[in-house]
């Protein structure tokens, strides 16, 4: 059996263990008990599923309150899917897959995934959610060719092979492949997950093939649309909760079509999930985001108008908002973060200039200049000392992390720097003590930003002087976010900043594709990226041995068969990165100021605050936090 | 004076023309477009791109097409009530414009009544005391106004508001109630925070005021009709008021043109610092996410609000003015 | 205007004090010529320019600015003087140091002007890094001075190094922060001394750009009138119905990404200036409006003045006030214009050091609660558009000397 399956099969059988416990009556808010006696609700046994999710809490909550949170647009109601975290499998706080929405999921040997939902489950509107909406979003809206012109989303391809749909009944649904496919389930579990299912039931009366002709083109007219797909997508849309009409899953819905300043999101009164004592989730009556500018965030936090925030709140509002906690109540937590480097010097190996590819090419020059950061001053002087010194690499919480993936190279010498650069021929310098290149040209790199945050051009401030220290003079050019990534991958650029990988606390079982070249996103190597992300069409093949090597381990990774043998090939990709240096990381393990009202609860102290895997609150199941004083809120 | 008004409104036609191509054209400079810039910011953040929702909202919008192509189909569709599509929050720009502009207008209306008063109040006076005490403090705390950096004067306001008088941070009205109907409770909320704004926008225009006020009327106190009442032993109130200050309050009138887009502009940035949800907000929103109709959409608005109002000044002030609607339009 | 401070008018001959009735002995003759004083004669026949230069000096507040402008501008051309630290100079034992004030007297003795030096200790709570002024350290300011500290080397407009300076600290790791550093321990007095130099020249260069072509286009326009007239009316009023930032903002994004710094500060400024001169045109076109209907334009016309010569002589010369006045108020109106775009993060952005960038930086609530001192770039800023406005209204009020 599969690990994972195996996996998966605990995890059922512990949720199954879990729903003997609770009385066989269910508990609900006071406020859809009063509507079930009005008759506008089912009772709350009809309205959950059978088995609900039942999620072991250290505190049983209270109902009742509203959640106050903020963001900076209107179009991020979309966090509140990412928040709601109902997913067809999830991570649990561990990081183990486990079903949430599912009941229950097998696997065999990552070609097919048989998927059973649980018996009973209800949209937000009540509808029945069955193997229905999985079959309408494939053939209806993936395989449509004017709601996708590209076909269905990559995931459910492998090698360009479509997935096999088999609906074995209203409950169970098979999706398989002739080669593996890691990448299925983990998506699932993402904070933006594919949606593979749809409320066929809602979308029906917006779709060419089941909508009557009249009724369409009147909805068509009445809302200045261009077509029945416009349309359709325009309510389509599950991840971004803009349609306040669009049955959910989540926890909350939104009730509010934007555009608006406040969205008010109240309870889905046939959410799945239960806590140990049968009472349904969420304990929360509503959640009111309201949308203010970025800039304003802290200071609303500060000044306790926030239950809940850690989107737009950063290191440098800490101080700020411990001095706020003095009047207000709420506290300020500090998480982990997950991102393999807060800031990294991303060379580009496609530099259009030959001379400085070349050097960006050469290993000794990338370790001299990871050897002369003095990457301790930057994280007393703007992390307050609170970040790590380390390369841009998995993190200590990761059971793949070594002390070497992180420290290779990154101590401050610029003794040995010297020597490196002395040693590849660069020993001739100007007045002004900067080396000269082999053809002449003073030792100089634009390190370009996009622009966003002062802290990148403070880092690199503070790069700028160490690094004239060894003879390289540097400028920072900030641009904008779209042209800093054109001009890099265009090879205009010669140096770029960025922060490191977006998840440093990966398992042997998550995809390396973060350490190999499979993105135009990876700074260091976006033309090797988009080779692979094209399929060949666009980039460059890999001429690079040891970039070569990396892409090989990841597609040996993709078809092995074993934990063991994944995290080998882990540990051998982590172990080339540490050696090449191919980023620059300066500093990691930052924390994230996380601002939680006094009285709410069932909010972890120390948690870890990423996106992928994570969904930032989502893995620690907002709908479990509740106000201690919701009486009296 | 009907000719004189046909004559203006006519004129008004090739100039909304020449401001929907300027606008058009200053929406495209910027490089890429909205999708562009949504991809990059998904992409940065590790976020699956939905390349089949870029594609059909590509085709739908004809962001493929020319620009000039793209030009038309977006003037005919104003034509037609139809302003385009807004990338940023999906739907119509009609249904988003609509909301914001009863809010925008009461910022704008009561910021130039601000100015208005304010200026009126200290222009008379300070002409009438030509380089007294009085002139120059009362000149100086116009130019204070008119010197501090709007953003700044706002954020220390809003600061101070919080601390003195609990009012919440940012918005124009408290977040409760956001979504709720007009009620006694909702406009006091509204006040709570109103003053800020029109404070801040209004007193970098108040100084401009002063000065031309300032200015007219003592060229009209120099002129022989007031030396004349002057010696015939008219009282000096009577005298300020029966001719001069009718004459020197032309600006009022006349400057509602050029106050109205500094207003306007004024209460984009502050809008930002205080988080308003007015027009200035949304069309700033728009403009850095190259939203490119809803941004287009305000700018035409916008210019919309002022071309309106300069006709409507020039009218006033050719009712004032004889000279002006005799001469007709072209020599004034 | 009070009678005394008005020239005698030289035909008024009656003696003050002469009351009683008098009949002159000598005998009458109407064509003897007015004697003049010697200070009539001066007053008739002195230039225009002479005339307004007379009468501005009795604008003492007027005076006042433009001294006070004068020497914010030898400060901007001299900042690498003035400023006691380089501009790139960071101490990172000192990040967020508040200012420093300026002592005379120690324990009740004379020492001279020196500050206290810093104790400093990060609140574990709150990780701030609290500096208290330590009385028993007495750095003294040493004055014109030749460094021998750390960011005391300086490229004077980068063409010689020097570390010349009109006030330094005394020792070699003591420093003096009278307006405090910023989140990189950087001098808060030298960067507003070099932002100065961006801050200041931003709005000179801006108004030659929008006076040539807002004299030009309005001159064109109002001399001619007719077709030409109400073509540069359409086109004022089109680019004045924009609000100018977002016209600004949009603008500004255009500006290639690409190009370096001096380029982007020549972009901004070009910007500035094409929203700027219509104002200016339309001012120039009424005027040119009313004036050229005056008596004196007629005159002129009548004796075949060329069409150039009633223009640059006679007409030019009688709004000239107005001119100057309405650059005393777009000068400002730029710098402003500055400090607004780059607070949007569209203007000029670090490591270019401008007072806007400076106050960029300055623009959340919490530099108003913790760092208050990151806001003093807002001092010069207000002062420097106030000198502006009254050098301006003085320069306006001179500009028509006869009256």
């Amino acid at each position: 059996m599969h690990a994972r399956a195996l996996l998966a099969a605990i995890g059922s059988l512990a949720l199954l263990a879990s729903t003997m416990a609770p009385a066989a009556a269910f508990q609900q808010a006071p406020a859809l008990a009063a509507e079930v006696e009005a008759g506008k609700l089912p009772p709350v046994d009809e309205r959950l599923p059978s088995p609900p999710r039942v999620v072991e809490l250290e505190n049983v909550g209270q109902y009742g309150g509203d959640l106050r949170i903020a963001m900076s647009r209107a179009r991020d109601t979309r966090m509140m899917t990412v928040y709601g975290y109902a997913r067809l499998v999830g991570y649990d706080s561990d990081y183990n897959l486990v079903p949430d929405i599912l009941e229950s999921f097998e696997t065999v040997d990552d070609k097919v995934f048989t998927l059973k939902i649980r018996e009973g489950h209800k949209w937000s509107d009540g509808h029945p959610f069955t193997t229905e909406d999985f079959r309408y979003w494939w053939e209806d809206v993936a395989n449509n060719p004017k709601l996708a012109p590209l076909g269905p989303p990559i995931l459910l391809k492998v090698d360009g092979e479509a997935a096999k749909v088999e609906i074995i009944d209203d409950r169970t649904i098979r999706y398989s492949w002739s080669k593996p496919n890691p990448f299925f389930l983990p998506a699932m579990a993402g904070p933006r997950p594919p949606f593979i299912y749809r409320p066929a039931h809602y979308l029906k009366q917006f779709h060419e093939k089941y909508a009557e002709p009249d009724e369409l083109e009147e909805r068509i007219k009445k809302r200045r649309m261009r077509g029945w797909a416009p349309l359709h997508n325009s309510q389509d849309n599950l991840y971004d909760q803009d349609n306040p009409n669009l049955p959910t899953l989540q926890p909350w819905q939104n009730t509010v079509r934007p555009p608006a300043q406040q969205f008010v999101f109240v309870r889905n009164p046939y959410f799945h999930r239960v806590d140990q004592e049968g009472n349904q989730l969420p304990y929360i009556d509503r959640v009111l985001m309201n949308i203010s500018d970025g800039k304003l965030i802290p200071a609303k936090a500060a000044a306790g108008e926030i239950d809940l925030q850690a989107r737009n709140l950063f290191m440098t509002h800490f101080t700020f908002l411990k001095q706020g906690e003095k009047g207000e109540a709420f506290q300020t937590r500090l998480w982990e973060t997950a991102q393999g480097s807060k800031i990294a010097l991303f060379p580009n190996m496609h530099v259009a200039d030959p001379v400085w590819r070349d050097l960006f090419r050469n290993r000794d020059f990338r370790h001299a200049l990871s050897l002369s950061i003095d990457r301790e001053e930057i994280n007393e002087v703007i992390y307050f000392g609170l970040a790590k010194p380390a390369n841009n690499t998995v993190l200590p919480r990761s059971p793949l992390y070594k002390d070497n993936y992180s420290q290779a190279w990154a101590e401050y010498d610029p003794d040995r720097a010297n020597e490196l650069l002395d040693g590849l021929g660069l020993d001739k310098r100007d007045g002004d003590g900067v080396r000269l290149l082999p053809d002449g040209r003073r030792m100089e790199i634009v390190v370009e930003t996009a622009g966003e945050e002062t802290e990148q051009t403070d880092v690199l401030e503070l790069v700028h002087d160490t690094w004239l220290d060894v003879g390289i003079k540097i400028f920072t050019r900030p641009s904008q976010r779209e042209v800093f990534r054109n001009r890099i991958f265009s090879g205009e650029t010669q140096m770029g900043v960025w922060s490191g990988v977006n998840n440093g606390i990966v398992t042997a079982n998550m995809s390396p594709a973060e350490f190999a070249p499979t993105q135009q996103v990876q700074y260091q190597w976006p033309k090797w990226g988009q080779y692979y992300e094209t399929d060949g069409q666009a980039g460059d093949t890999i001429d690079m041995p040891a970039a070569r090597e990396l892409f090989d381990l990841f597609k040996k990774w993709q078809v092995a068969n074993s934990e063991q043998e994944r995290r080998d090939i882990w540990h051998r990709i982590l172990e080339i990165n540490a050696e090449e240096t191919f980023t620059i990381g300066v500093v990691c393990c930052t924390k994230q100021p996380v601002v939680v009202a006094d009285t709410l609860r069932n909010v972890p102290e120390e948690g870890v605050y990423a996106w992928d895997p994570g969904a930032h609150f989502g893995v620690y199941l907002p709908d479990t936090f509740y106000f201690a004083d919701a009486a009296s809120r | 004076m009907l000719r004189y008004i046909a004559h203006r409104l006519l004129l008004m036609i090739p100039t909304l023309l020449a401001v929907s191509a300027l606008v058009f054209l200053i929406i495209q400079l910027p490089p890429g477009d909205y999708l562009e810039t949504l991809i990059a910011e998904m992409q940065s953040r590790g976020e699956a791109v939905d390349e089949n929702q870029i594609a059909a909202l590509r085709e739908a919008y004809g962001l493929d097409k020319s620009p000039v192509e793209q030009y038309f189909a977006w003037l005919f569709g104003m034509l037609q009530g139809d302003f385009g599509w807004s990338f940023e929050h999906n739907r119509p720009v009609s249904e988003l414009i609509g909301q914001r502009i009863l809010l925008t207008f009461v910022v704008t209306f009561s910021t130039i009544m601000f100015i208005w008063i304010v200026s009126f109040v200290i222009g008379t006076y300070v002409a009438t005391r030509q380089y007294s005490v009085s002139d120059h403090i009362a000149t100086l705390i116009g130019y204070l106004g008119l010197a501090t950096p709007n953003f700044l004067l706002a954020l220390v306001l809003m600061y101070l508001a919080n601390q003195w008088f609990d009012t919440s941070i940012g918005g124009i009205m408290d977040d409760e109630y956001r979504n709720q109907p007009w009620s006694i409770d909702k406009m006091l909320s509204v006040l709570e925070h109103l003053w800020i704004p029109v404070i801040v926008i209004g007193t970098s225009g108040t100084a401009g005021m002063i000065r031309r006020l300032r200015a007219n009327l003592l060229d009209e106190l120099q002129k022989q009709y007031v030396v004349t009442g002057r010696a015939k032993g008219l009282p000096p109130r009577k005298l300020l008021w029966k001719y001069p200050l009718r004459m020197a309050i032309n600006p009022f009138i006349a400057d509602i043109g050029s106050i109205l887009p500094e207003v306007i502009s004024g209460s984009a940035v502050v809008a930002v610092v205080l988080n308003l949800d007015i027009t200035g907000r949304m069309l700033l929103d728009a403009l850095r996410a190259q939203d490119m109709f809803l941004a287009g959409s305000f700018l035409m608005f916008l210019a919309l609000l002022v071309v309106i109002g300069t006709l409507l000044s020039d009218l006033a002030l050719a009712a004032l003015d004889p000279r002006i609607r005799l001469g007709g339009g072209a020599t004034r | 205007m009070s009678d005394i401070d008005r020239p005698k008018d030289p035909r008024d001959t009656r003696a003050p004090d002469k009351v009683a009735h008098f009949v002159s002995d000598a005998p009458f003759d109407p064509d003897v010529e007015v004697v003049l004083t010697e200070e009539q004669e001066r007053y008739y026949m002195a230039s225009q320019w002479k005339l307004m230069w007379w009468k501005l000096r009795r604008h003492k507040i007027a005076v006042g600015a433009g001294v006070f402008l004068l020497l914010m501008y030898l400060i901007a051309a001299f900042a690498e003087v003035v400023a006691p630290y380089e501009l790139q100079h960071r101490d990172v034992r000192h990040i967020y140091a508040p200012p420093q004030s300026v002592h005379m007297f120690h324990e009740g003795s004379l020492v001279g002007p020196f500050v206290y030096g810093y104790t400093s200790k990060r609140d574990p709570e709150t990780l701030e890094k609290i500096y208290t002024p330590d009385t028993t350290k007495v750095h003294r300011i040493r004055f014109f001075c030749a460094g021998g500290y750390r960011g005391a080397e300086y490229e004077f407009w980068g063409l010689f190094t020097g570390d010349f300076h009109l006030f330094c600290p005394e020792g070699t790791r003591e420093p003096v922060f009278l307006l405090g550093t910023d989140r990189l321990g950087r001098d808060m007095f030298s960067r507003i001394v070099y932002g100065a130099r961006i801050s200041l020249t931003i709005g000179l260069i801006g108004i030659i750009l929008s006076f040539a072509l807002g004299i030009g286009i309005g001159g064109l326009a109002g001399f001619y009138g007719g077709w030409v007239d109400n073509v540069v009316q359409r086109v004022i009023e089109v680019l004045k119905s924009f609000p100018r930032l977002p016209l600004w903002m949009a603008l500004s994004a255009a500006l290639p990404a690409k190009w370096s710094p001096i380029l982007i500060y020549f972009g901004i400024t070009l910007i500035l200036a094409l929203l700027d001169w219509p104002s200016l045109a339309r001012a120039v076109r009424s005027k040119l409006l009313s004036l050229r209907e005056e008596d004196f334009a007629v005159a002129a016309s009548l004796m075949g003045a060329s069409t150039k010569r009633i223009i640059g002589k006679h007409l030019v010369p009688s709004f000239a006030s107005h001119l100057i006045a309405s650059a005393s108020l777009a000068i400002p109106e730029m710098i402003l214009g500055e400090t607004a775009l780059s607070f949007l993060g569209l203007g000029l952005r670090p490591p270019v050091t401008s007072w806007g960038v400076l106050l960029n930086e300055a623009q959340n609530i919490q530099v108003v609660v913790l760092y208050p001192w990151l806001m003093a770039p807002m001092i010069p800023v207000i002062l420097v558009i106030l000198a502006f406005n009254f050098l301006g209204d003085g320069l306006r009020d001179a500009a028509d000397p006869y009256k």
